[in-house]
């Protein structure tokens, strides 16, 4: 305990000592400026006047400084700036922990809902069509990760920011929707082929096999176009098509609404200014036409 | 050792042969390619007699002594372009016309742009449509003209003809859709689910390259594979060249549909089926169907696919007209325009008509 207060002390004095030497240094350094740049009268334009600027604010520091070394004199000031010197790593410590462990539960959320892609696609089965495993990816996507993008932003900035993530769920959105829907667009095609294999070899075990590679075509065709309009009746198909041309009008009304604000720099009009303007000659030209009919109505009456 | 079931020697001889018969025709077919080709359409000449907007109304320079004492006004949809009705002579729904005698005006509704997305149902009706009827009316001094029109712009002439009969001597609809409840055509399904607002909220007007990729998706065996099959296997005949550069100047020439418009068929006809139902308000007028009581002549096409029989056979039973008339073709959408044996059977059955009632 009393080699601690020993130490203490010792370090009480030194930095004692350096904040003096300090001061000292600082004080011949401005002695040395006012002898190699007298003061100015303020006469001699713009450097001179930034040189008693600069001179002022090194008194001003030098002041400060003395009276620091002033105070921090006293025994009590030196003893409180080494406790809190002492317990500066405990104060950092508990600013940054709070930083870290969001950091960190952010990334056990992220852990967390990639986990849970194996048990979401659980539900599905692969069995029969690709197509389930966007379904699956959509709905991951929906559930686990698009409230990333949907976090609230803040600042100057936000409503920017807010926009470019919107366009950024709305670009994943329409992937999915397209890939789900070229998937489902191309089964057909898949479907007819299987059918002409199972057709050539009925033909063939029947021994009735065509001659002509155009005849096979014509098979073919004709079993495309009917799995065609098989698959176009479908429900999944029609949901399909309407959730493709939504995902593709929300993308470019996100893609839209970014561009708009980097136009905002560039001496352009923006859809929306020239949609302003349009709806504005539209109007007026309805409402002369409408003048222009009562006009006529009138000279009509005013002749009968 | 038995004779195999699968006649490998056939199939390679015949494999050999269409290789060779494939290289004949690509050599000829590059000649024909290389050419100079006739691919012009609409070549009949006419003159624009009125323009507002992008609107343009057209009328074609009579080629024999007029016949008919009505002028008609064919009103063109807003899908694709009126150029459909004059492909090529010989061809030609107007050339007919014209050979027997009718004066022909034609609406061109031109290329909308995004200042038109605005534009309603109300504003092509009872704007440039009755703009165009009173600008004949005026021109000929007659208190009514004869009014047909193609597909979507057959609607618009039922919606005219509801909302001023007084205009309006005869009226023609052909593949017009009027019924929108109906399973028959897979676009009548696929609008149902249709989120227009969405759409318009992100393009302003509807574009026409996506249309025609929805109308190719339609039947893309056919439409996709199926129909270029055929123009490889004919890429040597001139002739059939010619014809077919002309059908895709045709169909790919799409312009857009503007925005409000497009909302308005889509929500109150595709989904609501106003129309049919007499419920329908156009500019805030109530479209009266009891109030279509002109002659009708109600002309579809039997195996079309956009517009089945069951979008336009119940227009003559709710119209107010005691002369109306219901003919079918054995043809699909365009074919009824454009084939050879309808080139016999539609643009004679109108003129027909219209001659018994042009008095």
């Amino acid at each position: 305990m009393d080699d601690t207060k020993q130490d203490q002390k010792e370090s009480m004095s030194l930095f004692e000592a350096w904040m003096r030497s300090s001061a000292d240094m600082m004080e011949s350094s401005l002695k040395m400026w006012q002898s190699v740049a007298p003061a100015g009268d303020g006469g001699e334009g713009n450097a001179d006047q930034r040189r008693n600027r600069a001179r002022e604010q090194w008194e001003t520091t030098l002041n400060t400084w003395r009276a620091a070394v002033q105070v921090m004199r006293e025994p009590e000031a030196m003893e409180g700036l080494f406790k809190g010197i002492n317990t500066m790593p405990e104060i950092l410590l508990k600013m940054v922990q709070p930083a870290l462990n969001g950091v960190f539960h952010m990334q056990q959320e992220i852990l967390k809902r990639a986990m849970r892609i194996g048990k979401s696609t659980q539900a599905y089965s692969f069995e029969n069509l690709d197509q389930e495993a966007f379904k699956a990816w959509t709905e991951i996507y929906e559930r686990e990760f698009r409230q990333f993008l949907s976090m609230p932003q803040l600042g100057l900035t936000r409503e920017y920011q807010e926009r470019l993530s919107a366009a950024m769920d709305k670009y994943n959105v329409l992937q999915a929707t397209v890939a789900e829907f070229i998937t489902l667009f191309m089964l057909p095609v898949e479907k007819s082929y299987k059918v002409m294999q199972e057709k050539i070899t009925q033909m063939a075990d029947k021994g009735k096999l065509p001659d002509n590679a155009k005849d096979y075509y014509r098979i073919w065709v004709k079993t495309l176009e009917g799995h065609y309009m098989t698959l176009y009746k479908s429900a999944e198909y029609n949901e399909a098509i309407g959730k493709t041309i939504e995902a593709v009008g929300e993308f470019s009304v996100a893609k839209r609404r970014i561009l708009e604000d980097f136009m905002q720099a560039l001496p352009v009009p923006t859809h929306k200014d020239m949609d302003e303007l349009f709806k504005e000659i539209y109007q007026l030209k309805k409402r002369i036409r409408q003048l222009e009919n009562q006009n006529k109505t009138g000279e009509t009456q005013a002749e009968e | 050792m038995g004779q195999s079931k699968i006649p490998v020697d056939l199939i390679l001889s015949s494999l050999a042969e269409d290789a060779e018969k494939a290289h004949e025709r690509v050599q000829k077919a590059s000649e024909v390619l290389l050419s100079p080709l006739d691919t012009e359409i609409a070549s009949t000449p006419y003159d624009i007699v009125y323009e507002e907007d992008r609107v343009r109304l057209k009328h074609y320079r009579p080629v024999t002594e007029i016949r008919y004492k009505t002028p008609l006004l064919v009103v063109y949809a807003l899908i694709n372009r009126e150029t459909m009705l004059d492909l090529q002579p010989g061809r030609s729904v107007v050339e007919r016309f014209l050979k027997s005698g009718l004066d022909v005006y034609m609406i061109d509704w031109g290329y909308p742009t995004r200042k038109d997305k605005f534009l309603t149902i109300d504003d092509h009706v009872n704007g440039y449509i009755d703009d165009a009827v009173d600008l004949i009316r005026k021109k000929h001094g007659i208190e009514k003209i004869h009014l047909m029109g193609i597909c979507m712009g057959g609607t618009f002439c039922v919606i005219h003809a509801a909302l001023h009969p007084n205009k309006v001597k005869n009226l023609i609809t052909t593949v017009t859709p009027t019924n929108f409840d109906t399973d028959q055509g897979l676009l009548h399904i696929w609008m149902k689910n249709l989120n227009a607002d969405r759409m318009i909220d992100a393009w302003g007007n509807m574009p026409g390259d996506i249309m025609n990729l929805g109308f190719l998706m339609l039947n893309p065996a056919r439409l996709i594979i199926d129909k270029y099959v055929g123009f490889l296997e004919n890429m040597d005949n001139k002739g059939f060249v010619e014809n077919f550069v002309r059908m895709e100047k045709w169909i790919f020439d799409s312009p857009d549909v503007p925005g409000e418009t497009f909302r308005q068929f889509v929500n109150d006809f595709y989904k609501k089926n106003l129309l049919i139902k007499n419920e329908l308000h156009i500019g805030g007028r109530h479209v009266d169907l009891k109030k279509l009581t002109m002659p009708l002549l109600n002309i579809y096409a039997r195996f079309d696919h956009l517009v089945p029989p069951g979008a336009s056979d119940k227009l003559t039973g709710v119209v107010g007209s005691e002369d109306k008339e219901d003919f079918c073709l054995d043809t699909g959408h365009i074919g009824i325009y454009v084939s050879s044996k309808c080139q016999r059977e539609f643009a004679p059955k109108i003129l027909e008509w219209l001659k018994e009632r042009d008095d």
